[in-house]
């Protein structure tokens, strides 16, 4: 191993997340110099189509964002939408709105712990195989992951996108009956759930110590669930009307989740900031029972956030039970909602944190305008700082493998949400294969070594109709052993791939071939260099194939070192994808790539 | 479909292997399968799960006998990748709204899906995203279309067991009224004047919606032989206005050429633009 040895590590799906993210790491001389947390989930734009759709449609819609925490949305929503139709719910219904989301922590953490997080800390891929080792504690998990689901179908009819909810209150009270055997099954899960936080205590976690701001509610004395003001670790108390004051969103590159910073800072929020904050706030018998395990909140490792779901999964369970056990049959599920014009607020903890939304009503009733800003956007700039953290008290010089497995382990203790956090968004790169033949003749007529290469010249495209092109360019430099200069490599390149850039990552000079849609006449050559932002700021697709080759190349901008030269060229297909070009043409691209590289 | 007898009688000797892929969804079909409990495990031991990447195992590219799909085609990447799958896979299963017929988030087709993504973005130029969100079966072709957003665990179970067995699985497409009328549900459209979709739409949920005394939001996509000019004429005689009749006839399946052919009338009527 040298000083200098540069490592890339990519993990490009992130396993046993909720939705579509990938890592990126680049350490050079023991630093890390690049991390992205990449989040790819496609955009799915829900503000916008809120926007004149009625207001009790929106409970339906908005739980859609998201499988796993559809209440959250769907609670938030309702207070927002009541906030602005100034509609006062009964204490039954209020109660019962509490018992509900109780339901959906049990459920989240229950199926986070368990499927997503304990394979990590007792060395399995799945829950499928730790089952075999540890058929108890699977079977407690599930019980525990089935009351919550339980709880939910009781208040909402099914767990995943339930229906009970309706702006003023609940579309239909649960029969007593019902509800007394849900107190039953309350029961058993609590003990399930004391013997959970017991054995995780147990468990030989990771200890890594940081410093971090803390972001969630406050309802004192109450434990926060459904409503409070925002607080932080660093002295913040708003109401919240005032999030937007505090809390700004931002698009990065690599990114389709907005990034959230509190005053311009990285913050956590979720079960972790949640007891930090909160934890004077338990019930008696909890804080009774973390004194005899020697828990002691705050905390700061990330890590205990898998006890700290625990102890909110016996809190929520406790806190159902009681509110149950008192059940009587309401006069009325619901209070009437007589829409008016005006802006609300609704802020809520979902099971990963603070979830903040706004809406704009008019005065039939219909939506003018939404804006949601779910916890997983507020935690990303955090959970990048935290890796950088945790990744270098891990040790930059372990092996790949090990640092990538500490990297996967980081983010999933976060539960990030990625369905939740692009419920509008999405991003430019991908983590298609990539066609980098093992021996390609070039590579070998050359002596290809990429810390000798300065210039990488890539064709892209595939083998139909004029896409070809890139690949014939280099065929035919390859052909004509035209390429003089010995620090040229060539490539062919069917998908833009991420990890392609660890051939390209020492280049100076990156040259894409293409074919082109730039709305010229057919065969016109195109230049576009990168350099000079030409390529990253054009509006229009120059590239005559899907697959996003400005994208591509912003990304690279992002990922190379400053002063790379990065420029496209080719021909104009003139929209014609079975264009039949000639020798000619491929020689005239040719020809000028190699004036780039003599000049 | 396919003749499934012949196709995974073959399948009868060995572990079939199963994959879950997702594409632009919420996640909460594939919780169809996280929520089985028990039965999770179960599956695990009748069939080999290779990818599955919110359950644990990743391996994209792995040949399998059946493949679940979730959520719809919404970038490039989407309908590469879509492709890719089928050809690596025998039998190809759509769960849920999204992937068998474009989801909510196929409500932008009926928008401006490039105004929208500037609206949204200070950077659009970062953004890979189709003009238009599409089903599965637009890409490739499905040997079964599983509806409902969600998928419940039960009709999943059915289908893994009806394809294990080489039978083709049961297309439930009757309405929800029947199912009503089998539960002794009160009609919430008669009783109530509720907006029910329920006369256009598929069984499968156990007519949730109206035994909890309100109108049916169609999750389970249009059920067979639909009258939708009918039932829209009845929503506009209970008082409601084209907007809300379109609507309504446009949440979460707004691609259904039954249920779009409706709302486009409607919308005409109401002046709006937006088909």
């Amino acid at each position: 191993m040298t000083d200098n040895k540069e490592i890339r590590i990519s993990i490009p799906a992130l396993a046993r997340v909720e939705g579509e993210g990938a890592l990126d790491v680049v350490i050079s001389d023991g630093q890390i110099t690049d991390l992205k947390l990449r989040i790819y989930e496609p955009p799915r734009y829900f503000e916008k189509f809120l926007e004149g759709r009625m207001y009790h449609e929106v409970p339906d819609i908005v739980a859609r964002i998201c499988g796993i925490c559809p209440v959250a949305y769907q609670m938030t929503a309702v207070q927002a939408l009541e906030s602005i139709c100034d509609v006062a719910v009964t204490p039954w219904i209020r109660d019962m709105r509490q018992v509900l989301y109780c339901g959906e922590w049990i459920q989240s953490h229950s199926l986070h712990m368990h499927l997503l997080a304990l394979p990590d800390f007792l060395g399995f891929n799945s829950i499928m195989e730790m089952a075999a080792d540890y058929p108890q504690e699977v079977q407690r998990g599930m019980r525990l992951q089935a009351a919550g689901n339980d709880l939910m179908s009781l208040l909402g009819g099914r767990s995943v996108h339930p229906v009970g909810i309706i702006p003023g209150g609940f579309s239909r009270a649960p029969e007593a009956v019902a509800v007394s055997r849900m107190v039953d099954t309350l029961a058993v899960a609590t003990d399930d759930a004391q013997q959970l936080l017991r054995w995780l205590v147990t468990l030989d976690l990771p200890v890594v110590e940081q410093q971090f701001v803390s972001v969630a509610m406050r309802s004192a004395p109450a434990y926060p669930l459904y409503q409070g003001r925002i607080i932080s670790s660093q002295g913040l108390d708003i109401d919240k009307q005032e999030f937007a004051e505090h809390f700004s969103e931002f698009q990065v590159p690599h990114s389709t989740a907005l990034h959230c910073l509190l005053d311009g800072q990285a913050y956590l929020v979720g079960p972790l900031a949640r007891l930090n904050l909160n934890h004077d706030c338990l019930p008696e018998h909890l804080q009774v029972l973390l004194d005899e395990l020697g828990i002691q909140f705050p905390v700061r490792n990330m890590f205990c956030s898998v006890i700290a779901r625990a102890v909110e999964v016996c809190y929520a369970l406790h806190e159902a039970q009681r509110l149950l056990e008192q059940y009587r049959l309401p006069d009325q599920a619901a209070v009437a909602v007589i829409p008016r014009s005006g802006v609300g607020f609704g802020c809520t903890e979902a099971p990963r944190g603070v979830l903040w939304h706004r809406y704009e009503l008019d005065d039939t009733g219909r939506i003018v305008s939404a804006r949601i800003v779910p916890p997983t956007s507020q935690n990303q700039a955090r959970i990048e700082d935290d890796l950088r953290q945790s990744l270098t008290a891990h040790g930059l010089e372990r092996d790949e493998d090990s640092l990538r497995l500490m990297g996967e382990k980081v983010i999933r203790n976060y539960d990030p949400c990625i369905s939740c956090a692009t419920h509008f968004l999405k991003l430019s790169v991908r983590n298609e294969s990539v066609l980098v033949p093992e021996k390609s003749p070039i590579e070998d007529d050359i002596a290809f070594d990429k810390t000798t290469s300065s210039v990488a010249v890539i064709g892209v495209g595939s083998a139909h109709g004029a896409d070809q092109l890139g690949y014939d360019v280099i065929r035919w430099l390859e052909k004509n052993d035209s390429v003089q200069r010995a620090d040229v490599a060539v490539y062919y390149l069917d998908h833009f791939d991420m990890s392609f850039i660890k051939h390209i990552a020492a280049v100076e000079q990156i040259i894409f071939v293409d074919a082109m849609q730039a709305g010229r006449a057919k065969g016109s050559l195109i230049m576009v260099k990168g350099k000079d932002k030409d390529v990253s700021t054009r509006q229009a697709n120059i590239s005559s194939h899907e697959m996003g080759l400005q994208e591509y190349i912003v990304w690279l901008q992002t990922m190379l070192d400053e002063g790379v030269d990065i420029s496209v060229i080719g021909l104009d297909t003139g929209g014609d994808a079975a264009w039949c070009y000639q020798e000619k043409d491929i020689q005239a691209v040719a020809m000028a790539i190699l004036k780039m590289l003599s000049s | 479909m396919r003749n499934a007898t012949e196709e995974l009688g073959a399948v009868a000797g060995k572990k079939p292997r199963v994959a879950v892929h997702k594409f632009s969804s919420c996640d909460g079909c594939q919780l169809a399968f996280l929520n089985l409990g028990e039965a999770l495990l179960e599956l695990g031991r009748v069939v080999e799960i290779v990818h599955f990447v919110e359950a644990g195992p990743v391996d994209a590219y792995a040949d399998v006998d059946i493949a679940f799909i979730e959520g719809s085609v919404s970038t490039a990447h989407d309908a590469v990748r879509i492709k890719d799958i089928r050809e690596r896979s025998r039998f190809l299963v759509t769960m849920g709204a999204c992937a068998t017929s474009g989801g909510i988030q196929a409500l932008r087709n009926l928008g401006n899906g490039g105004d929208w993504l500037e609206s949204v973005y200070a950077s659009p130029e970062y953004i890979d995203s189709l003009d238009q969100v599409s089903p599965i079966s637009q890409h490739v072709s499905v040997d079964f279309e599983l509806w409902g957003c969600p998928v419940n665990s039960r009709q999943i179970i059915a289908a893994v067991r009806s394809l294990l067995l080489g039978v083709p699985p049961v297309d439930a497409n009757e309405k929800v009224c029947l199912e009503c009328k089998r539960n002794q549900t009160v009609c919430v459209m008669v009783t109530r004047q509720a907006l029910c979709m329920g006369p256009a739409t598929r069984t499968g949920c156990g007519a949730l919606c109206p035994s909890f005394g309100r109108a049916c939001y169609g999750c389970y996509g249009p059920a067979e032989n639909i009258n939708g000019a009918a039932l829209a004429q009845w929503f506009a005689g209970l008082g409601a206005v084209s907007a809300e009749v379109a609507d309504r006839f446009q949440m979460i399946y707004s691609q259904s050429e039954a249920l779009s052919e409706t709302a486009k009338d409607y919308r005409q009527r109401s002046g709006e633009d937006r088909d």
